[in-house]
């Protein structure tokens, strides 16, 4: 078996805009899935009854089933659902990944919250500050700081996952790389350059993810 | 029944305050966690410009009476008067009433992600909604009044036991409050740094602050208090001024402890 990687050099600009695409649902889910965790998470710990197994139901649901069925199910229910038929498959994965990842995201943050002594809030309360204030100023950017390397795992794992949405036709870098395949038959070619791609990216970030804790690490 | 009457008080002639107007005054006191009575009925007064000292065995309640005062812990029964008005137990309305009564805690519990400059503004800015400007400038000079001045860009993990309290001082006091409670300051702290929060306690006493201070410094209690509260199983068994706690003390508990602790006076 002879290997051609001109093949790869010939389709750069599609493997290129789909790298662009799965860098972009990248951020976008996890600009998401942050604040709707740590929403989530502090609505699980300190709502009402209701509003707290609502939010417990929630989590337990999106952690529990394999991301390509959400993605599947985004694909064809939502629009159902939402009244919404002209949605994008960028917007329907994207959708998907951000459901999927918001209930990781929450229970991380919840771990966190749970895991700043109960003194903190009492010091905070002491001076005045009302539980809104507490979690804000004092219990959030300390639980941001003690789960940033599960964050950091999440968003490596993100990275990868969202090749998952090439199932509905999303152009990203596993679906875009596919198609060439499809076109030129190079499979061997095709999926190694896929796997150099995926790598070069992912493993900087795990890397700078890295870097960040050490540099914002909280020592106590 | 009131704590001066089986209790023994020891006089209110000699107390030197008697006269000045009731900061915080327990009536009836009364809290249980679970099966277990913390407060069994405690009564007790604390006057504008006192130092009170709260002593006697751990568990007997000081610490629990000392987070009542400021609704950490909501009582059972009785009352908890602040400036004459009783306790709300409406949050909105407790939270105003903690911004006047500063707290200080045998952990420190300063916020690790602050430095100590942050720590010090972080209540007049977040709750009195003061500019950053103002808050740093007041902060500043409350670190200088600990003698920190040198520390305000440190983070707590960087500063000894004694600096982190004198720092958790300097953020109560930041809210001007009208009453400081200090629940076992200097019980984490290593024997060497304990004097130089004790001085800056001290130095408050002078300057006039009311003060509730649970302690097992018994020296401290006898040098800066002004009333002594003696805690036993949740009851206070005798209260009075210093000299007749540690000198002529009128109940065998108090007896007891005091020997327990090798005071002899």
């Amino acid at each position: 078996m002879t290997l051609d990687w001109s093949v790869v050099w010939q389709h750069r600009d599609a493997l290129l805009a789909g790298t662009a695409t799965t860098v972009l649902l990248t951020f976008a889910t996890m600009a998401i899935a942050v604040p709707c965790g740590i929403v989530v998470a502090v609505l699980r710990l300190y709502g009402p009854a209701p509003v707290r197994a609502a939010a417990t139901a929630y989590v337990e649901l999106f952690r529990n089933l394999p991301l390509i069925l959400v993605v599947f199910w985004a694909f064809y229910v939502l629009p159902i659902w939402t009244g919404l038929s002209g949605l994008s498959p960028l917007a329907t994965g994207l959708a998907a990944l951000a459901l999927n990842v918001t209930a990781y995201n929450a229970e991380t943050f919840r771990a966190g919250i749970n895991s700043i002594r109960r003194g903190q809030v009492e010091a905070a309360m002491a001076l005045g500050m009302s539980r809104l204030q507490a979690l804000r100023r004092v219990i959030v950017p300390q639980a941001v700081r003690r789960i940033t390397p599960v964050l950091a795992s999440t968003w490596v794992s993100l990275f990868k996952d969202t090749s998952l949405v090439s199932v509905i036709a999303v152009t990203e870098l596993a679906y875009s790389a596919m198609q060439v395949r499809a076109q030129t038959f190079r499979v061997l070619e095709m999926l190694t350059a896929m796997a150099a791609i995926y790598w070069l990216l992912g493993y900087p970030q795990a890397k700078l993810v890295d870097w960040i804790q050490r540099r914002y690490a909280v020592t106590e | 029944m009131t704590a001066n009457s089986a209790t023994g008080n020891g006089g209110d002639a000699a107390r030197a305050m008697a006269g000045a107007p009731c900061i915080v005054r327990y009536q009836g006191v009364i809290k249980r966690f679970g099966a277990f009575t913390a407060l069994n009925g405690v009564d007790l007064d604390v006057h504008a410009g006192e130092v009170v000292c709260l002593i006697g065995p751990s568990g007997s309640g000081k610490s629990t009476l000392l987070r009542c005062t400021n609704g950490l812990e909501t009582i059972d029964g009785g009352a908890i008067e602040f400036e004459g008005a009783t306790l709300p137990r409406d949050e909105r309305a407790l939270r105003a009433m903690r911004r006047r009564m500063g707290m200080v805690f045998q952990s420190f519990e300063l916020f690790p992600h602050f430095t100590a400059l942050q720590n010090v503004a972080e209540g007049p800015r977040t709750v009195l909604g003061q500019s950053a400007d103002a808050a740093d400038a007041r902060a500043k000079a409350l670190l200088a009044k600990v003698g920190l001045a040198d520390k305000a860009a440190s983070y707590p993990s960087a500063l000894s036991g004694g600096q982190q309290q004198r720092v958790a001082i300097a953020r109560a006091l930041a809210m001007e409050p009208d009453v400081m409670l200090f629940d076992e300051p200097t019980s984490a702290l290593d024997p060497e740094t304990i004097g130089e929060v004790l001085n800056v306690m001290k130095a408050l006493a002078e300057e006039g602050m009311t003060m509730v201070v649970v302690t097992h410094e018994m020296t401290f209690a006898r040098r800066v208090g002004d009333w002594i509260a003696v805690f036993d199983a949740g009851r206070i068994v005798e209260q009075g001024v210093p000299d007749q706690i540690f000198d002529a003390p009128a109940t065998d508990r108090t007896r007891d402890f005091l020997s327990h602790l090798g005071w002899t006076g």
